[in-house]
């Protein structure tokens, strides 16, 4: 009966198809192969690539360091977007003029902003040693010392992306319903009881799926990096998605790369998975 | 509790405009101490401003506001001490029923036994004691507003409690109970309340007192009964009473009214002038097959069934009546024989009501 619907949804399963599962597949199978720059093509090789990775611990410090990076920095982004939200929620003067100025870092390049901001934490030139110098302290070797390089490519990705947290916050808190303020001025609620009692409940779920869209984002960090520190000094700012460019196009390993993206698409599915649950059970309680 | 006095008050949301355009018409109103209150008209009319301006939550652009002879225009929400329920029904989400129902005394930092006491009584009062351990957020709507209320009444020093339209979200078979309820809590804790609604069977049925308001301007305040027995203007005859009263145009010849499928010769109010529009008015529920002095003649248009009535709607010449008659057997296109009695109906000039009693010159 009405076979001829496959004729219909054939063209958006080819789509589908030459987008999302081929190049997923052929993945899977480059991962099985030994394909690199002395060797290129599809041999098969078996599992070596993933006893590999297994024992390769720069690629699970990488990935450590990637989850406490996203972790603080996403954490960090949703309470200064959702102070700054906040800020400009009410009526305050030229609101409309600080909406738009707080986006402006996300709407720029990563690229050239990480440039910037490299420039700024230059260890001799860069301004912020300077006013540092001027304000009496000793200056920071702000890249090339393994903690404060890390600080630094939170800084800059704190920077960017705090504006899509405000953006987000800020759109929820605008379609608030206005009665639970009202109740809870009549009820007597000061301004931190308001903010505990009424507004954060009723910004739960829009948080979590705030805190979500930066963490699978914050994950992907590369740019950053890249310009900022190259992963440096030694290894101390090296990302996931960082070591596997490394080793995919600098080393030109491509089975090898293909092995670690592979389990690392799979780690994200499953941890993220697990972060959305245990958000949404703490933070958004009428969904139990 | 307190008396509350709106003196000179007015509301204009634009008031620096050289023609402001007002929300609520300055009045002066007192309302006593321990009565039910209602302020009743369409949407728009300026009953929620009314409200908020009471409550606080907005400053009235000219007049004060007073309770108990204090003037507290100035004052916010918190320092007037005031319970309002809204027409959506607001619950703390993260909260239980019980900690929802605490919350205001909470931010009072009143002692925790005393609290629970006062929950405890409250719940059991509404018949919400089984709920106490839910959380607020999988209560049904009308679960819901009963918190809101339980909230505005945990205060037992509240100076009124405010409802803006509670009930218009609950069910209609549960809307009743609920009203109950409202009746009980008045009359155990003697609160002033003033529930505002564009429903007229709420008000009627709930308030001792019913405001009339349309277009910022209160068009008539007085009992239920005042207001259905004697309208001030048209309005109140239209938005009171189902079906609406009857209005039937008068023309003056002389010293003698005539009304088109009246056969009485009605006598004609003092001081009318040529350009006055004067229309005869009474209630369809006043009109009787037999009783009465003023004989109406029609021709059955429509017959309405409600239950033991009928609602006739009766062409009279120019002018259409209805009638609210009970175990009336007839059909459509019917001529039948009305009558009102002079008592029950009232004269209205250019749409308001005269003073001077309807008096008959001939049969």
């Amino acid at each position: 009966m009405y076979r001829q619907k496959y004729v219909f949804l054939l063209p958006g399963l080819l789509v589908l198809v030459a987008i999302i599962i081929f190049p997923l597949l052929f993945t899977v199978r480059v991962s099985f192969s030994s394909w690199d720059v002395f060797n290129p093509g599809l041999d098969y090789i078996g599992g070596r690539n993933y006893a590999r990775m297994w024992a390769d611990t720069r690629y699970w410090e990488a990935l450590g360091r990637l989850s406490v990076l996203a972790g603080a920095t996403v954490l960090i982004q949703y309470v200064l977007g959702f102070a700054l939200a906040l800020l400009v929620w009410g009526d305050v003067r030229a609101k409309r003029f600080f909406r738009v100025l707080f986006l402006i870092p996300m709407m720029t390049t990563p690229v050239i902003m990480s440039v910037i901001w490299r420039t700024i934490f230059h260890e001799s030139l860069g301004p912020l040693n300077g006013f540092l110098r001027a304000a009496g302290l000793s200056a920071q070797p702000w890249l090339s010392d393994a903690t404060l390089a890390f600080v630094s490519v939170m800084i800059v990705e704190i920077w960017q992306w705090t504006p899509f947290m405000f953006l987000l916050l800020l759109a929820g808190l605008m379609s608030l319903p206005r009665e639970p303020y009202l109740a809870a001025q009549i009820d007597g609620a000061g301004p931190v009881r308001t903010f505990f009692q009424v507004t954060f409940p009723m910004m739960a779920a829009i948080s979590v799926g705030a805190i979500l869209i930066r963490l699978i984002e914050a994950s992907k960090i590369m740019e950053t990096v890249y310009v900022m520190t190259s992963g440096g000094p030694g290894t101390a700012t090296e990302t996931s998605s960082y070591y596997i460019y490394i080793r995919g196009l600098r080393d030109f390993q491509l089975g090898y790369s293909a092995s670690l993206s592979l389990t690392y698409l799979i780690i994200m599915i499953i941890s993220l998975t697990i972060i959305a649950k245990v958000m949404i059970r703490l933070l958004v309680k009428d969904r139990t | 509790m307190a008396e509350i006095q709106l003196a000179n008050l007015a509301h204009s949301y634009n008031p620096t405009a050289p023609t402001p355009a007002y929300a609520l018409e300055p009045l002066d109103m007192t309302w006593s101490d321990g009565q039910t209150y209602a302020l009743l008209g369409p949407s728009g009319c300026g009953k929620s401003t009314m409200l908020n301006i009471i409550s606080g939550l907005l400053r009235p652009s000219t007049g004060r506001v007073l309770f108990d002879g204090k003037d507290v225009t100035a004052k916010d929400t918190r320092a007037r001490n005031i319970a309002q329920v809204f027409q959506v029904p607001v619950i703390y989400r993260s909260m239980t029923v019980a900690q929802n129902i605490a919350f205001p005394l909470v931010c009072r930092r009143v002692p925790s036994h005393e609290i629970r006491r006062r929950v405890d009584h409250l719940a059991e009062l509404l018949e919400m004691t089984h709920l106490l351990r839910t959380p607020a957020v999988r209560l049904t709507a009308d679960q819901k507003q009963l918190v809101s209320l339980a909230r505005g009444l945990v205060r037992d020093d509240v100076s009124a409690l405010l409802l803006d339209e509670p009930l218009t979200v609950i069910d209609p078979h549960v809307k009743f109970a609920l009203r109950r309820k409202l009746k009980a809590i008045n009359a155990e804790y003697r609160m002033t309340m003033v529930l505002v609604t564009h429903d007229q069977n709420e008000a009627l049925s709930f308030a001792q007192t019913v405001i009339v308001m349309n277009h910022g301007k209160v068009v008539q305040a007085g009992t239920p009964q005042e207001l259905f027995e004697r309208p001030d203007n048209e309005y109140v005859g239209y938005f009171i009473g189902s079906p609406a009263m009857n209005f039937l145009t008068a023309h003056v010849k002389g010293d003698q009214t005539g009304l088109d499928g009246c056969d009485s010769v009605l006598g004609v109010p003092h001081d009318l002038r040529e350009t006055d529009s004067l229309k005869l008015g009474f209630r369809p529920e006043h009109v009787d097959p037999v009783k009465g002095d003023i004989q109406l003649k029609g021709s059955v248009r429509k017959i309405l069934f409600e239950g033991v009535d009928r609602v006739l709607e009766i062409a009279a010449g120019r002018n259409l009546f209805r009638a609210r008659l009970d175990n009336w057997s007839g059909a459509v296109g019917d001529q039948v024989s009305l009558r009102v009695p002079a008592a029950n109906a009232h004269w209205y000039v250019n749409g308001n009501r005269i003073g001077q009693p309807v008096t008959r010159l001939a049969p």
